[in-house]
This record gives structure tokens, C-alpha cells and sequence, in this order.
């Protein structure tokens, strides 16, 4: 029987043209609207590394001034002072850690018609590439010494090298930046996370561009590679590099993985007794609680997503709302016409849950039409929205999972918008009805 | 075939009771051709909707083909209704946008025969009627006779007991009424049995028994002999 109302509701499409395509449009407009919407949101608040999410975690405690604190206040910065970065990469907490900071410098490229250009990218530990799963196309991250000592090497993404030394392999080779020479020990293939979870404090914005270089932390502090991110400084800090280096100024994000989820409680005890230890050695006057964060709390923290992406789905399921009011009435129409059809089809032996199946299939179908057309749109829609920035382009995009939610929200919303009408026109007494033929 | 007793129909509203039937009594023969007749108001249709179970009676009793319809539910009602009964409209009441294949396959859908034997009823029934080589044609580019022997093959097609049939020539011409007609006598001389309402008296003295109906009551059972040269008439037809 499906099948047959499937039939009948496909051939009901073309019973009022006019009135079809209004239907299919509103209901096509609302879904689009309301999907293109919901898939940016759906790709901003993505899991960017599924694998390990819940084991990788950023440390916050407070190193603020006592001065002007009152119980109860949020910590003085969600970054650490160069102190508590070193120790923390000087620990045994955890599987791995590491530190990074923003730095950019100028790039002098061997190849003089490229003329000198501004290369942005990280500071950070060696373990950096392992713990967020970079991808490499050639070579590795550099070896453990070169974070010891501070060795000038670099790691660069697919672009840049593409830049500098075409398809060719240019490990081993050097680059000039910021009036050092740099040995590239690895090259990173194209890795669109999203969101830019690693390096969200001081970035634009969380769904820009890849970093284009990587040097290791200790290089980037012995070299004083100018730092690109935002720095917090209260309290006193004495004059010079020196100065900066053992002041309270918060300017380095941490990171940690644990061997397993389960391994959060020990981070945290570990966290709970290098504030203890650091409180006797006369810091960190400020009682607010130590605090650890995994992929996806972290990026709840920092409000990647923010409000108002949260608040432009709600309007446009609003907007569906109105549609689907539409779709109410252009339904009601559709089937009050009907109502000699409900009448013989009920004399000729159909039950009041038959001709209920029937109507309710044929609103599916249109709900499926309404929801192709729909994909279209909200394809289209994203496209747009796409050309206006290179961060949209990166969030503005379908998967799979978005596709399928077009559809059931599309006959989700048909089928709802059905139940009236559909309800209606079970109600005619087939009596009635024949008469007045 | 069909026996009500002591049946009545009342219409409720908040203000008024309306008697559409009251002390109803009829028994009708399996293989008769009954004629219904009565003024205007007189509780005819109401008869033949209660009859043909598209509504429901206050109270009394009312047995279908041996089966007692009292209290049935919606659903089941309505596959007694597909088993048992065909109807034929004055209206007509072909679904326009089908074909006169898919309408006559509509009563059959419900019946849940499968795609083969539907078909062959289809055909046969359209065969029947003189109309098998216009199955893909749709109701609006038929004559209203023609469309009226849809009806007719759609009402066949399901083999029912009784047929149902409201004024079927009320809107024809003469020469398409009679046509009409002496198809009905010859599908009730093959062994349906039939009850028509009709206003045409000349229709109601070809039957072999007419039921007058005056306010909401059998008055008077006409009862006659069977007409011998109508359905000799019939069955060369």
C-alpha cells in the first residue's frame, strides 16, 4: 500500500501545479534557511580531534594580583607566565605536554623575485605535532635536543614550501626568517582542523588559516622572535627581555595528554600541588580554583562558538515555524478539494486510517521534494555566504550528516504540517460528501 | 442478503431531534432487484447510507449478508463495506485525475489482491461494461453514460453481493438511462442483487419489487412477479 500512496502522492504534485510549487518553495526556503544555518554552527562546534579530545587538556590557575580581588572572581587570564610554561614542560605530568606562543617574523626567500614576506606561525615543544596529529608530507618534528638547546629548526606547512621550493622535498634545506637561518626538519601537509582548537587565545579566529611555520619553543625565546597573540601583565615586571621572561605576564598556552580520560583526576592533583608548592614560594596569592579543560570544554570556554551563531539558528527555525504555518494553510487548502476523493475512496472501502496513511504520505512526499529543493538552496546559501570571508568558507561547508538532517527535518517538517490537514480530511462523512456530488 | 429491524435514525442537534427513519423494517432476497422510491425527505438516503454503512444507526438491528453490523468499529466496517458492497452514484463519482484503470483498481487496493489479480479484474470488469479499450483514458473525456459504466465496473469489480445504487440514471438522457439500466438488470440477472433508489417511476414498475418510503417508514411493499421480457431484453442486450 506504500507504495501505491507514494504513487498517488506524486501524481497528487502535479493535480495543482501552482499550488505545489508554493508549498514545496515555503517549506524549500524554510528548510534551506534554517539548515545553512545549522550547518555552520554544526562545523563551529565540531569535535577537531575525535580521537583524543577527552584526553587533551589545557591547565588554568590564577596568577594575578592580590590587589583588587575578590572572592569569587574569574581567573586573571586563560594563558600562563613563561615560568609556569617551563616548569610544566620541565614535569612528568601526563603523557606528553607542551607550550606554545604566536610568533611572526619576515621570510627572505633564496628566490629574490619573491621579495620578503611576513611568515606567521607557533613557538612550541617538539611533542607539538604528535599530540595534535599533524600530518607530515616530508620529513618529522624536530628531535628532543633541539628543545633543550634550542636548535634553529623549523617545520613549515605544504603551502609555504610550495612557496619557497615548488614540489620539490626541502628537508635539509634552510630559510631565512627574522635574520636567523633555519634548517627545515619537516613539512606539514594540508590540515584544515576545525575548529583551530591548539592556538585559539591571540588568533583571529578559530577557523583561519593553518600556521605557516612551527620553531621550537626554547629557539624562539633564545632568538626573541617577536610574539604574535595577546600578553596580560600586572604587577611588576623589570625592564628587558630578562624582565619579561620572570615577570607574572601571562603570554603561553599549555597543553597536556594523559594516557586515558581516566588520568584527568591525577592531571588535576598534580595541577592542585604545583599551585600548593608555588603558593609557599610566595606566588599565586589568589584562591580561585585550579581548573582543567579538554578539547571540547575548552572550546566552549573560549565561546568559539558564540552567541550570536547560536541565536541566527534559533531565528531560522523561527523561520521555518512561519513556513511551516504556511505550509498549514496551503495543505488545508489543498486537501478541503479533495474531500469527494476522501468520500469515494471511504465508500469504496477504506478506512478512516487508510485515507489518514495516504494524505500523510502524500505530505511526505512533498516534504521530500520541498526538502531537495531545499538542499539546493541552502547549498547555494552557503556558497554565499562562503564568498564573504575566508573563516566562513571554512565553516560553510555540507557533510553527510548535514544532508541527512536536511531531509528528515524537511518530511519532519512536511509530515508535522500534515497532521492537521491530513486529520481534516479523515473527518468527512463519505455520506455527506457523495450527496452533495 | 440485507434485513433491518425495527431500525431507527435520528439526527441530534442542540436544538432539535429529526426521526430520518423509525420503525424500519425490510428484508431483501439475495438475487432481487429492489427499487426504492419515496418523496423528497422521506428517509431514502438515509436508508441507503446506513445500508451501505457510511453511517451509523440510533437503533434496531441490521444484518448484512448474515453479519451483524451493530457496534462494528471503523475498520471494519469498512472492509465490509469493500467485500460486500458496490456502489453507484448519480454523481458518478469518478476521481478525476486517475485513469478509468487506476479508478476501477481503487475498491481492489483495499482489498489487498495482488498486482496480477487486480488486473484481471480490471479488464474483465471494463470488458463488461464495453469499455476495456479505453482504460487509459481519464473520466473527463468520457459521456456521462460512459462514466457512469465506469462506476458501474468499479462497483463490479470487487465480485460484491449487493450494489448500492443512488439515482445512477438521474443524470443521463433517456437513451444513456436506459442503456445504464439494462446493464444493471443484467448484472443482477447473473446472480447481484440490487437496490436502487430512483425517482422515475417508469424505472421502479421494471423491478420486481419496490419499496415506497414515507417518513422515515416502509409504507407499502409493491411486490410483483418477475419481468420476464425485461431480462430476456437484458440478457440479448
Amino acid at each position: 500500500m506504500f507504495q501505491y500512496y507514494f504513487l498517488l502522492g506524486l501524481r497528487s504534485l502535479r493535480r495543482n501545479p501552482a499550488l505545489t510549487a508554493l508549498m514545496v518553495l515555503t517549506l524549500a526556503i524554510g528548510v534551506a534557511a534554517s539548515i545553512s544555518t545549522l550547518t555552520i554552527l554544526h562545523v563551529m562546534s565540531g569535535n577537531p580531534i575525535p580521537t583524543k579530545s577527552d584526553r587533551l587538556f589545557v591547565p588554568q590557575f590564577d596568577n594575578g594580583p592580590i590587589e583588587s580581588y575578590k572572592v569569587g572572581d574569574k581567573p586573571n587570564d586563560d594563558q600562563m607566565s613563561y615560568r609556569d610554561a617551563v616548569n610544566f614542560l620541565n614535569s612528568k605530568a601526563g603523557e606528553r605536554r607542551t607550550a606554545l606562543f604566536g610568533i611572526s617574523m619576515p621570510l627572505e626567500p633564496e628566490r629574490k623575485d619573491l621579495g620578503v614576506f611576513v611568515v606567521r606561525g607557533i613557538a612550541t615543544g617538539g611533542d607539538y605535532f604528535n599530540m595534535f596529529e599533524a600530518p607530515f608530507l616530508h620529513g618529522q618534528g624536530w628531535a628532543p635536543e633541539a628543545d633543550q638547546r634550542g636548535g634553529n629548526v623549523t617545520v613549515i606547512n605544504r603551502k609555504l614550501s610550495e612557496k619557497l621550493f615548488g614540489d620539490a622535498d626541502p628537508v635539509g634545506r634552510r630559510v631565512r626568517m627574522g635574520g636567523f637561518d633555519y634548517q627545515i626538519v619537516g613539512v606539514l601537509d594540508t590540515w584544515s582542523v576545525i575548529p583551530r582548537y591548539q592556538h585559539l587565545i591571540g588568533a583571529e579566529t578559530a577557523f583561519g588559516d593553518e600556521e605557516d611555520m612551527y620553531i621550537p619553543f626554547a629557539t624562539a625565546i633564545n632568538n626573541q622572535v617577536g610574539r604574535n597573540g595577546s600578553t596580560g601583565c600586572q604587577g611588576n615586571v623589570e625592564p628587558g627581555f630578562q624582565g619579561f621572561l620572570d615577570s607574572e605576564c601571562t603570554w603561553i598556552q599549555v597543553w597536556f595528554e594523559t594516557a586515558t580520560p581516566g588520568d584527568r583526576a591525577a592531571l588535576q592533583s598534580y595541577l592542585d600541588s604545583y599551585t600548593a608548592e608555588q603558593r609557599k614560594l610566595g606566588r599565586l596569592k589568589r584562591n580561585t580554583p585550579n581548573k582543567l579543560y579538554n578539547v571540547m570544554e575548552w572550546l566552549e570556554f573560549q565561546k568559539v562558538v558564540d552567541n550570536d551563531n547560536k541565536l541566527a539558528v534559533w531565528l531560522s527555525f523561527g523561520f521555518l515555524l512561519l513556513c511551516l504555518v504556511n505550509t498549514i494553510g496551503l495543505l488545508l487548502a489543498k486537501f478541503s478539494v479533495r474531500a469527494s476523493e476522501v468520500g469515494i475512496r471511504r465508500a469504496l472501502g477504506a478506512s478512516r486510517r487508510e485515507i489518514f496513511t495516504q494524505f500523510l504520505i502524500e505530505t511526505t512526499v512533498v516534504g521530500l521534494v520541498g526538502g531537495l529543493l531545499g538542499l539546493l538552496l541552502a547549498v547555494g546559501a552557503l556558497a554565499l555566504i562562503s564568498l564573504q570571508s575566508k573563516a566562513l568558507a571554512t565553516v560553510a561547508q555540507m557533510d553527510w550528516v548535514m544532508l541527512l538532517t536536511t531531509f528528515v527535518l524537511a518530511v519532519l517538517a512536511a509530515v508535522l504540517a500534515g497532521l492537521l490537514p491530513t486529520w481534516r480530511a479523515c473527518q468527512v462523512t463519505p455520506a455527506l460528501q457523495l450527496k452533495s456530488q | 442478503m440485507l434485513r433491518m429491524k425495527n431500525l431507527s435514525k435520528v439526527y441530534r442537534t442542540h436544538m432539535i431531534e429529526t426521526h430520518a427513519l423509525r420503525g424500519f423494517e425490510i428484508d431483501v432476497k439475495q438475487g432481487e432487484f429492489v427499487t426504492v422510491t419515496g418523496p423528497s425527505g422521506s428517509g431514502k438516503t438515509s436508508f441507503l447510507n446506513i445500508a451501505g454503512l457510511l453511517e451509523e444507526f440510533t437503533d434496531g438491528e441490521y444484518v448484512l449478508d448474515g453479519v451483524n453490523v451493530k457496534g462494528m468499529d471503523d475498520n471494519a466496517r469498512s472492509r465490509l463495506r469493500n467485500e460486500k458492497l458496490g456502489f453507484i452514484f448519480q454523481g458518478f463519482n469518478l476521481i478525476p485525475d486517475l485513469s478509468l484503470f487506476d479508478n476501477v483498481d481503487v475498491p481492489l487496493r483495499y482489498r489487498g489482491f495482488n498486482a496480477a489479480e487486480r488486473k484481471e479484474r480490471i479488464e474483465d470488469a471494463l470488458a463488461k461494461v464495453g469499455l476495456a479499450s479505453r482504460m487509459k483514458h481519464y473520466p473527463a473525456e468520457l459521456s456521462g453514460g460512459q462514466q457512469q459504466r465506469v462506476a458501474i465496473a468499479r462497483a463490479l469489480a470487487g465480485s460484491p453481493k449487493l450494489l448500492l445504487a443512488d439515482e445512477p440514471t438521474g443524470n443521463l438522457d433517456t437513451q444513456m438511462a436506459r442503456g445504464v439500466m439494462e446493464l444493471l438488470e443484467e448484472i443482477n440477472a447473473a446472480g447481484t442483487t440490487i437496490l436502487m433508489v430512483t425517482h422515475d417511476p417508469e424505472l421502479a414498475v421494471r423491478t420486481q419489487r419496490n419499496v415506497h418510503i414515507i417518513d422515515g417508514q416502509v409504507s407499502d411493499l409493491v411486490r410483483k412477479s418477475p419481468s420476464l421480457s425485461t431480462v430476456g431484453h437484458a440478457a440479448q442486450a
